[in-house]
């Protein structure tokens, strides 16, 4: 009974953030001192082929056309009669009329295995160095593992990416400029292209995160490892292997995976810089791209499924922590 | 000790991967040589197998152009006529073609689909005869013919679902083919410049004749066009499902395409327009030989590229090294409809407060050429415009009897660049290549210009408005596009804050910049309201007309600085009737850029330098100083004068 209470209130929790998230998204485009008919206009003006009488009978056509007579509630209640109804957010609005999730489903596959990969990768690698790092807190090896981390984790991304890129691109030509898929999908010429491809991206993506994971494992476990528990498995004859699994890991994992659920939320947000440094395409030059041609109904479609993601990602985590602590209950 | 002994181990680690790092990025260019490109496929040097692009095209007969719009986020849209067609990563180049296209050097309109100029078969021009080349074909070898031409027309103006059907409506009346090379188009008002509607001036044209035999069965206003059917001398042959490349191939019947038909076969197979990303990497794509056509970039980018890359080619040899034929114009705009922009006297007074040579030098390294009119300095206009109105600006006279031109500005760049090679010396070529000259920057004068409106200056030298504020100026800059008016609007502020006006620009994204200028919601920006390659500047300056001015807040269609003048409308309507060639123009248009001057509703400051550099390893023959058949403009619609003359040099 106090499970299903708990359940039904962070469902409708999650209902509520998901409700604000996306209203939002909806309203704070439409008071930005840009909108979407003048960046299609602004574009055409500034080729300087168009004159004033035909930028003018375009701006009419174009404000039918894109759904933007009638008042802000007027839109807002058409916006949401026809996301409920049929989840269609519309013709994405400086690529019409192209259907938002048309795009959004072209690019949040890319996303999602970029970033789940060097998520996970690097999540793994972070927490198994920084656990040897707190476990063998006084050894030379614990302050290797610890200093190489505090070295990379400060390093801008940007600088980081551009370095591998002449490393890697145009130093020793080992990988492409640019991501680019050849063949046809799930051929082997594809696969082949897909890991070449993404590999610099994703080791810029695991080199900056992996520092992140093994600072703050390294200072869990070094907590954990003066904990009374640790000295009487000590003493109580049980191996290092043991003790390092059973009573450090597992307590100082439950904030990591908490952080773990929370950036894999974050996944449907793309990553701008890694997508525009290595020329990948993922959802977050889809956002960028919809923010600055006002396209409303691009933004609310990227941004609605990242409102959904980070806010399912917390309801998962609030769900499943009793299972990982058994100290926690459910209230 | 041995901790310490470790801290210093860790510290000498850090220091040499940093070191590592940085020396490779400074490492020379390694001329990537396709034979030890460890990604390429294994060649035989003996056979002479070519270095393989990642398309599958042989390098050496492929064109790599730089992708102006970047990443396309639908790469199989190819309707023209529907917003978020991509145009500049070929489809407009080589696959579109117009029937009328402008020689961007001599600013002449050249027939292409067109065979000769349009006839007018009325007086007052509203009835106009099209021949069109015969024998052309589209790309799936249907016969092009002057039903494609008049269905297209028709289609415009009666498909009310278009956004361009508000403004073609109105304009035509009937379109008809009357043969099979010929159109008879009647307009609803007089039209004496039918060419430039149904060709291109800038960039490229409104007007994209359409395949009626695969259009008339589609909605023209929804359908994609994913295979598009071409007129030009290519066709799409592959494209990125995820829009970072789009290659072209040559039609095998390219004498039956436009271009093809009057100019020649072009030369590459195969045209590849790739987006490599940020201006960094597309610089190492140009040194490593992966980038044959560059779009704008940066003259510190160029610095970079012309040391790496031996055989990277700007338009000149030497400094400048740009292209300043650019046919827009850069400057400062206001608000005149805002005070104190709405007086005369405040808009003398900044433009004599500018320090022009310190504005040149910081915005682009003195690669610019000046312009104190507003007409684009192109080398094909100054000599009507420029030149022809020396001695009137020499002796132009404020209300106080001020003569304000300096005609010296070039000889004096010329010295302050002493150091760089390749400059002229005689002051005619120096007026040529860096302009007529520009006003002086007299602060006294402007100081004076000030006071005379009731400006003061505050004890602590800075300036107050008649009412007694702090004097407070926000120029508006593009952010990550333009950066040459971006650069600009930095110069000026800081130009201006000398002279003790607390000016600051604003580095703004495309959207709101745009916005802002459309709906009078700024002050100063730098905008660029004046350009022109023709002598007949009427479709550019036409937007100045008094009749588009609309209260701030409102969009302007047209007339974006809000600024009424009845003698600069009158002479706008003046040059309305006339047809672009009548001898009429120059004079009127002279009469505009004098009016433009006294009123100064703008200040007008540089003509636009280019940084476009091609890579000569692979291909020869572009255009540039030497042999400046045409202008370096890869992203216009007129892309396939260059093509035909280019040679491949036979590199593998």
């Amino acid at each position: 009974m106090r499970f299903l209470v708990f359940l039904g209130s962070r469902i409708l929790t999650f209902l509520m953030v998901v409700w604000i998230g996306i209203t939002t998204a909806f309203f704070v485009p439409r008071f930005a001192p840009s909108n979407p008919v003048e960046a299609v206009l602004a574009r055409l003006d500034s080729q300087k082929s168009f004159q004033p009488e035909q930028i003018q009978a375009m701006r009419e056509s174009l404000m039918e056309l894109f759904g933007l007579k009638g008042t802000l509630l007027q839109q807002y209640g058409s916006f949401l009669k026809r996301v409920l109804v049929s989840g269609d957010f519309g013709p994405s609005l400086t690529v019409y009329p192209t259907p938002v999730s048309t795009l959004v489903a072209r690019a949040l596959p890319w996303s999602l295995g970029l970033l789940f990969c060097s998520t996970i990768i690097a999540w793994v690698l972070g927490n198994s160095i920084g656990l040897i790092a707190g476990y063998w807190k006084d050894r030379t090896i614990s302050r290797i593992l610890e200093g190489t981390a505090i070295l990379l984790y400060p390093i801008p991304y940007y600088i980081l990416a551009l370095a591998l890129i002449i490393l890697f691109a145009y130093v020793f030509p080992i990988f492409p400029f640019s991501f680019s898929a050849q063949g046809q999908p799930f051929e082997w010429a594809f696969i082949k292209s897909v890991i070449r491809g993404s590999f610099l991206p994703a080791l810029s993506m695991v080199t900056v995160g992996l520092g992140w994971w093994v600072i703050s494992m390294k200072a869990l476990a070094s907590n954990i490892m003066e904990e009374e528990y640790v000295y009487f498995a000590r003493l109580k004859g049980v191996s290092d292997g043991g003790i390092m699994r059973g009573y450090v890991l597992r307590n100082a994992l439950l904030p990591q995976v908490t952080m773990l659920a929370l950036q894999l939320g974050g996944m449907f947000s793309g990553a701008l810089l890694t997508e525009y440094l290595f020329g990948y395409p993922g959802v977050g030059t889809l956002i960028a791209q919809a923010v600055l041609g006002s396209d409303y109904n691009m933004i609310l479609g990227t941004i609605s499924f990242s409102i959904i993601a980070v806010a399912g990602a917390t309801l998962i985590i609030d769900l499943a922590y009793p299972f990982l602590d058994p100290r926690i209950r459910y209230r | 000790m041995k901790a310490k002994r470790f801290n210093q181990f860790l510290t000498a680690l850090a220091v040499i991967m940093i070191l590592s790092m940085l020396l490779s990025a400074c490492t020379p260019a390694t001329k990537t040589n396709p034979e030890s490109d460890p990604t390429a496929p294994k060649q035989e040097q003996s056979t002479g197998k070519a270095r393989m692009t990642e398309q599958g095209t042989p390098r050496n007969e492929t064109l790599i152009v730089d992708a102006l719009d970047g990443r396309i986020t639908n790469p199989k849209q190819f309707n023209p006529y529907i917003p978020g067609t991509a145009y500049s990563e070929g489809f407009h180049q080589v696959c579109m073609a117009n029937l009328y296209e402008i020689d961007g050097t001599k600013g002449d309109m050249i027939p292409i689909i067109a065979a000769k100029p349009a006839e007018a078969l009325n007086a007052d021009f509203t009835k106009w005869k099209i021949t069109l080349r015969s024998g052309l074909a589209w790309s799936d070898g249907q016969e092009f013919s002057a039903e494609d031409v008049a269905w297209t027309l028709t289609m415009l103006s009666t498909n009310k679902d278009l956004p361009a059907y508000g403004f073609w409506n109105p304009l035509i009346k009937s379109a008809k083919a009357t043969d099979k090379v010929t159109v008879e188009i009647e307009m609803n008002k007089p039209y004496p410049r039918i060419e430039t509607l149904v060709g291109d001036q800038i960039f490229d044209s409104p007007f994209h004749v359409l395949a009626k035999h695969i259009w008339s069965k589609e909605n023209p206003a929804t359908f994609a066009a994913a295979t598009p059917t071409c007129i030009g001398p290519y066709k799409l042959k592959d494209v990125d499902a995820n829009g970072m490349w789009t290659l072209w191939e040559k039609r095998a019947d390219w004498q039956k395409a436009a271009y093809g038909a009057s100019m020649g076969e072009p030369k590459p197979k195969y045209i590849l327009f790739k987006f490599y990303g940020p201006e960094e990497k597309r610089v190492l794509a140009g040194a490593a030989h992966d980038l044959d056509v560059f779009m704008d970039i940066t003259p510190d980018s160029w610095d970079v590229l012309r040391k790496k890359n031996e055989y990277a080619k700007a338009w000149f040899d030497q400094f400048p090294y740009a292209n300043m034929d650019d046919p827009c114009e850069r400057g400062i705009s206001f608000n005149t409809s805002k005070a104190p922009f709405d007086k005369l006297e405040v808009r003398w007074a900044l433009a004599l407060a500018t320090d022009i040579q310190s504005v040149s030098m910081a915005t682009f390294g003195g690669k610019m050429r000046f312009s104190p009119i507003q007409v684009p300095p192109l080398s094909g206009l100054q000599p009507l415009y420029h030149f022809a109105l020396e001695d009137w600006l020499k002796n132009l006279q404020l209300a106080d009897g001020y003569k304000p031109f300096d005609g010296e500005h070039s000889a004096k760049l010329v010295k302050s660049l002493a150091g760089e090679k390749g400059l002229p010396t005689d002051p005619k070529a120096q007026k040529e290549l860096f302009g007529v000259g520009w006003w002086k920057h007299d602060p006294n004068q402007a100081a004076k210009l000030l006071q005379s409106v009731g400006f003061k200056k505050g004890s602590d030298g800075k300036w107050l408005t008649p009412d007694g504020k702090p004097w407070k100026i926000t120029i508006n800059a593009p952010a990550n596009f333009e950066v040459q008016s971006g650069r600009l609007a930095f110069a000026v502020a800081d130009s201006w804050k000398k002279f003790g006006i607390d000016a600051t620009a604003q580095a703004m994204e495309g959207g709101p910049f745009w916005t802002a200028e459309g709906n009078g919601d700024f002050e100063a920006g730098s905008y660029w309201p004046g350009c022109g390659v023709q002598p007949d500047v009427y479709n550019q300056v036409q937007g100045w007309h008094k009749k588009y001015v609309v209260p701030t807040g409102q969009t302007a269609p047209g007339n974006r600085q809000r600024y009424k003048s009845d003698r600069i409308s009158n002479l706008i309507d003046q040059l309305s009737p006339l047809k672009p060639t009548d001898p009429k123009i120059v004079p009127l248009v002279n009469e505009l850029n004098k009016a433009f001057v006294e009123e100064m509703p703008w200040i007008p400051m540089f003509g636009t330098s280019k940084f476009v550099p091609t890579d000569t390893y692979y291909w020869t023959g572009f255009p540039n100083s030497k042999d400046p058949y045409f202008g370096p403009w890869w992203w216009w619609s007129n892309f396939p004068f260059i093509l035909h003359k280019l040679q491949p040099t036979g590199k593998m």
